[in-house]
């Protein structure tokens, strides 16, 4: 087998994995702070395509000022979402979390359906058909820079937890609900936070996925779960479990999808969480909100 | 709903499992209304009306189904439309590639969705009811994989079209071929009037006061020798059970079975069908079945704007009456029976400054 096929097969995979892996990043820290399993995250990536979109085809904004924009406004509408909606929720039940993020993820899906009908759009400027050769590696550059933020955002996630006092803080609330109350942290304070940094990963991930596929309103429906999958193999909770097992999952997709027929393969994460869930009930690599 | 009011009331009305008022309520209402489904075919000839009652009956058993399993023992779960979907496919395969009436094929469609339920509940409960709710929604979203993807089983996308009219024998040596769209009627109305009456018996008896006392508390539940396990599995079995059978009787009546028995839609309307009438009334989750069965219909809202408007409902639910409209008629019901008794009014008075 042709070598170069098998890096760029495995180039490929790497570059969904982080895409994969901001989504699951910010749904585990948001499950693992809040104890909210967030159903209308994959809509918040779906906004940040389609906001990507409509920004750098209606307005003359560069790539780099859309996708701050874009992460910027997702931040602010995880700071909504928390004040309005997760807020009032603290602490009172799973079944809550999950039916209310469900109703706010059909209105956001359907209402986005409803706007901007089903059509998928693709992003065309002078950045998309450009590529960049690394060693004989063939790569576009919109991906290349996609998995540029991708690492980046992981990296900024990691020094935010270790080495913030608010980081330390976000992590202790998960550790350990009232013992963190008890040396004064404001869970409030904590959990806005987790939902503004979650958000905002997944609306960067959305605007850096945007001109490398096709962007349509139910793009994040079919996202999220799989991102829940990835959250559940890799431990409850457990940010950079997540992460790897994104990557992972990414990297074997891709190569399954080169060379066996393209069947099931979106079935390999399901059955994967089903397989693990039997044989390791806490995920690959545990519970807790460790980077 | 404060716990203490739910626990009060499951004292009060426990004998009929909370879900009538008094103890000749249910069985009259249940007569009434079973009575008045079985005569609309002779009052109305208007297929119209039958289409509606066959969605309202179909989505009764799905829904009836999820109230056990969510509002009594108290697992969220969005399984149900995989149950029916097995169901679905088992019935239409079977009938048309191996011949078997459609009786038998529906029982067996019941028999695999019942191992599935099964199978998934065993797994995720030894872990947590949170694990369940999630393995729940990925195996619904894996059996429309499957049922896509697994072209050599279920003929992939376009699905199996053109199911046969249906030929049932009947006892007596009678055969009836479902035909007119007054057969499906009585056949799918038929049925979910037999899965209703076993719903309610279930959920009226000892093993719905059991599911209930461990939605309630669990660990107080098992204390008193009730085997949480055991009762989880019976209401996801039961659920999937009828689910199944429902599926298989209804791709039928569609005349096709494809993928799209798997779809989101089902599983969100019959959340929400759930969580209007109130989880755990019995009567409450038949009355917005009924209602959201037929209103999107005969307000003739496009779908995506009906989805916007449930979603929109949901939230308002879950913000403002989490309990539903059976659990708000439950808490006017225990205020009016905490009010004092005109003979005891000095007493009353006293106690009116007491907590609540």
């Amino acid at each position: 087998m042709d070598l170069s096929f098998i890096l760029q097969l495995l180039l490929g995979g790497l570059v969904i994995g982080v895409i994969y892996a901001l989504v699951a990043m910010g749904l585990s820290l948001i499950f693992g702070v809040l104890e909210i399993v967030n159903f209308a995250h994959g809509e918040f990536y779906m906004l940040g395509a389609m906001a990507a979109f409509f920004l750098s085809s209606g307005t003359s904004l560069g790539y780099w000022p859309t996708i701050l924009l874009v992460t910027l406004g997702a931040a602010c509408v995880g700071y909504v979402l928390y004040e309005a909606l997760l807020g009032s929720l603290q602490g009172e039940g799973f079944e809550r979390s999950i039916l209310l993020t469900l109703g706010l993820s059909m209105v956001l899906q359907n209402g986005a359906v409803y706007l901007f009908t089903t059509t998928p759009r693709m992003i065309s400027n002078s950045l998309t058909y450009s590529t960049v050769t690394i060693g004989g590696l063939r790569i576009s550059e919109p991906r290349l820079y996609a998995l540029g933020l991708g690492l980046a955002a992981f990296a900024a996630l990691f020094v935010v937890l270790h080495r913030t006092r608010m980081g330390k803080a976000m992590r202790g609330v998960a550790q350990n609900r009232e013992a963190a109350l008890m040396v004064g942290i404001d869970p409030r304070a904590v959990a806005r936070l987790a939902v503004v940094i979650g958000i905002g990963l997944s609306g960067l991930a959305g605007a850096a996925l945007a001109p490398v596929y096709a962007v349509h309103p139910v793009m994040g429906f079919a996202f999220v779960f799989k991102a829940f999958a990835i959250i559940i193999i890799g431990g409850l909770g457990n940010v950079s479990g997540a992460a790897f097992t994104a990557i992972a999952l990414g990297l074997i997709e891709s190569l399954i999808g080169g060379f066996l027929p393209l069947v099931m393969v979106d079935a390999l994460a399901f059955v994967g969480m089903i397989v693990i869930l039997l044989f390791k009930p806490h995920g690959l690599f545990g519970r807790g909100v460790r980077v | 709903m404060t716990r203490t009011a739910q626990e009060a009331s499951l004292n009060a009305d426990g004998a009929d499992g909370g879900t009538g008022y008094r103890g000749w309520f249910s069985p009259l209402a249940g007569l009434l209304l079973a009575t008045a489904l079985l005569l609309v075919p002779f009052l109305s000839p208007s297929e119209y009306l039958l289409a509606l009652g066959v969605s309202f009956a179909m989505f009764s058993v799905l829904s009836s189904g999820l109230n056990l399993v969510y509002g009594y023992a108290g697992l969220l779960s969005f399984a149900q439309v995989g149950f029916f979907g097995i169901g679905a496919y088992t019935a239409a395969l079977l009938v048309v590639e191996r011949g078997w009436s459609l009786w038998t094929g529906a029982v067996a469609g019941g028999v695999l969705a019942a191992a599935a339920g099964f199978a998934i509940g065993y797994a995720s409960l030894r872990l947590s009811r949170h694990a369940f709710a999630i393995v729940s929604l990925c195996f619904a979203l894996l059996c429309m994989i499957v049922a896509r993807d697994w072209v050599s089983l279920t003929r992939g996308a376009m699905g199996i079209p053109g199911l046969p009219t249906p030929e049932l024998s009947l006892p007596g040596g009678l055969r009836w071929r479902v035909v007119r769209p007054a057969d499906f009627y009585y056949l799918i109305v038929g049925f979910a009037i037999a899965a209703q009456l076993l719903i309610y018996l279930v959920m009226s008896s000892r093993l719905g006061r059991a599911m209930r006392a461990i939605k309630l508390n669990e660990p107080l539940a098992q204390s008193q020798g009730i085997n949480p396990l055991a009762y989880k599995l019976l209401a996801i079995v039961l659920s999937a059970v009828l689910a199944g059978m429902v599926g298989g009787l209804f791709v039928f009546y569609l005349s096709i079975v494809d993928p799209s028995v798997f779809d989101f839609y089902y599983t969100e309307t019959m959340l929400i069908m759930v969580i209007i009438g109130g989880p755990g009334s019995f009567w409450g989750v038949l009355g917005s079945t009924a209602v959201l069965a037929a209103l999107p219909d005969l307000l003739r809202f496009t779908t995506d704007l009906r989805m916007v408007l449930y979603g929109l409902v949901l939230i308002a639910v879950m913000l403002l009456f989490p309990g539903g409209i059976g659990g708000w008629l439950q808490r006017r019901r225990l205020a009016r029976w905490r009010r004092p008794k005109p003979g005891r009014a000095a007493a009353g008075t006293l106690d009116a400054g007491g907590p609540r």
